[in-house]
């Protein structure tokens, strides 16, 4: 038995080749994630299924701790460097959102992009904005006069709103062809124009190429 | 001057980000700060108070500068706080992610831990509280991935580490381990990551 068979084993008796997808999935949505300004839809179908499969891994390891023939002791070794594998990316991918979310946490809960995030997002947005208003209204707000005490205020030429900013340069693959009257992008304010054309990479702002990441035409690299 | 204060405060701000420790809660600058403004607003409720209401900026053009100035510096001196105020929230955010300090640590009353602690005012304390328990919340919801963990991307299995403050004894799936002072192990990276990262053991490439 040579270590090919070893491999071939390993696959088949621990569902990964099913997983291979959403492994590669997932990590196409970290790397996107990492490189747009602003926050992505959250992958839950992705997420979902890979928690499962954690789960299910976990459980066999556990179950197969105690057997001490050689070749089964070398099958747990891969099996559990490839769990700490992808427990890293789904707490990278789910790490680099909570940092998101907590720099623009006011312009997501005002715009739609809350429909972006997770229940779980969604709760740990709102838990944190009221305890950082209540931190500061006890720390100093509450000595303030009343119409000083807005943390959201968009009055006085300065917004305390931070937003992303979506004019910020990404490097992006096409991926999918995108029919000719399409293909065209102007970048806004500028005259420049060029053509989308499969498999070219461009660095360019992000707000010209957002409809395309959007529908998965262009990925963010 | 107005805004003197608030200008030092953003200062030590600034000096924070670039300590290793938290120096201690300015309290006596945020209360003058705040008192500050204070004062700003009753002195323009005073002059505004004989205008009754109809006020007319182009007919008193002194007046309304006066207002106009109060109310920038009301203004800065808010932004001064909010910063300061957040730079520290970070720190302490920060500080719960790596997990420098737990409820059950705080009451041991760990050298270095409760050294940070005390440079927290009372309302930062409450907030560390509060985040901390969000954050155990936040790792509930994803109990298999560790959410705090290393956001390195591991290499390999098992580490060589080296023992730098008793830590007791762990259990692991091979057994229990004794980690005491200046003793080196190899083990799974996965059943020590916690102490790595509170600095009871040092990884060893």
């Amino acid at each position: 038995m040579d270590i090919d068979d070893i491999l071939q084993e390993f696959d088949s008796g621990s569902q990964q080749a099913s997983s291979a997808g959403d492994l590669s999935a997932l990590t196409t949505a970290w790397i996107a994630e990492r490189s747009a300004p602003e926050i992505l839809p959250f992958e839950h179908a992705i997420l979902e299924r890979l928690t499962e499969r954690i789960r299910q891994q976990i459980e066999l390891v556990e179950t197969e701790t105690g057997n001490m023939d050689p070749q089964a002791n070398f099958r747990l070794i891969l099996l559990q460097t490839e769990l700490e594998r992808v427990k890293y990316l789904v707490r990278a991918y789910l790490r680099v959102r909570i940092n998101k979310i907590d720099k623009y946490s006011f312009h997501i809960l005002s715009t739609p992009l809350r429909s972006r995030l997770a229940p779980s997002e969604l709760a740990y947005l709102k838990s944190h904005l009221a305890l950082l208003n209540n931190h500061y209204v006890s720390s100093f707000l509450r000595n303030f006069p009343e119409q000083l005490r807005r943390l959201d205020d968009t009055a006085g030429g300065i917004s305390m709103v931070e937003e992303p900013d979506l004019d910020s340069a990404v490097f992006c693959r096409v991926v999918k062809r995108i029919s000719d009257e399409e293909a065209t992008v102007r970048i806004p304010g500028t005259d420049t124009e060029f053509r989308l054309a499969l498999g070219d990479v461009y660095v360019v702002r992000y707000s010209a190429v957002r409809q395309f990441v959007e529908k998965g035409e262009v990925e963010l690299i | 001057m107005y805004g003197d204060l608030g200008q030092k405060l953003v200062q030590h701000a600034k000096r924070t980000q670039s300590l290793a420790h938290l120096p201690p809660y300015q309290t006596e600058m945020v209360r003058a700060v705040t008192r500050e403004v204070r004062d700003l607003d009753r002195d323009v409720s005073e002059i505004l108070a004989p205008f009754d209401g109809a006020f007319d900026p182009s007919a008193n053009p002194a007046t309304a500068y006066t207002l106009l100035v109060h109310h920038l510096c009301m203004r800065r001196n808010k932004r001064c706080l909010l910063a300061y105020h957040r730079v520290r929230v970070q720190r302490i955010e920060e500080m719960c992610w790596s997990g420098v300090v737990q409820e059950d640590e705080a009451v041991d009353g760990d050298g270095e831990a409760s050294g940070e602690r005390n440079a927290l005012s009372p309302e930062e304390e409450e907030y560390l509280r509060g985040y901390n328990d969000l954050l155990a919340a936040a790792k509930g919801t994803w109990t298999d991935i560790d959410l705090t963990g290393s956001l390195e991307p591991p290499k390999d299995l098992f580490v060589d580490v080296r023992v730098l403050k008793d830590a007791g004894e762990i259990q692991t799936e091979y057994g229990a381990i004794n980690l005491t002072k200046n003793s080196q192990f190899f083990v799974r990276q996965g059943d020590v990551e916690r102490l790595i990262q509170q600095g009871f053991l040092q990884k060893l490439s």
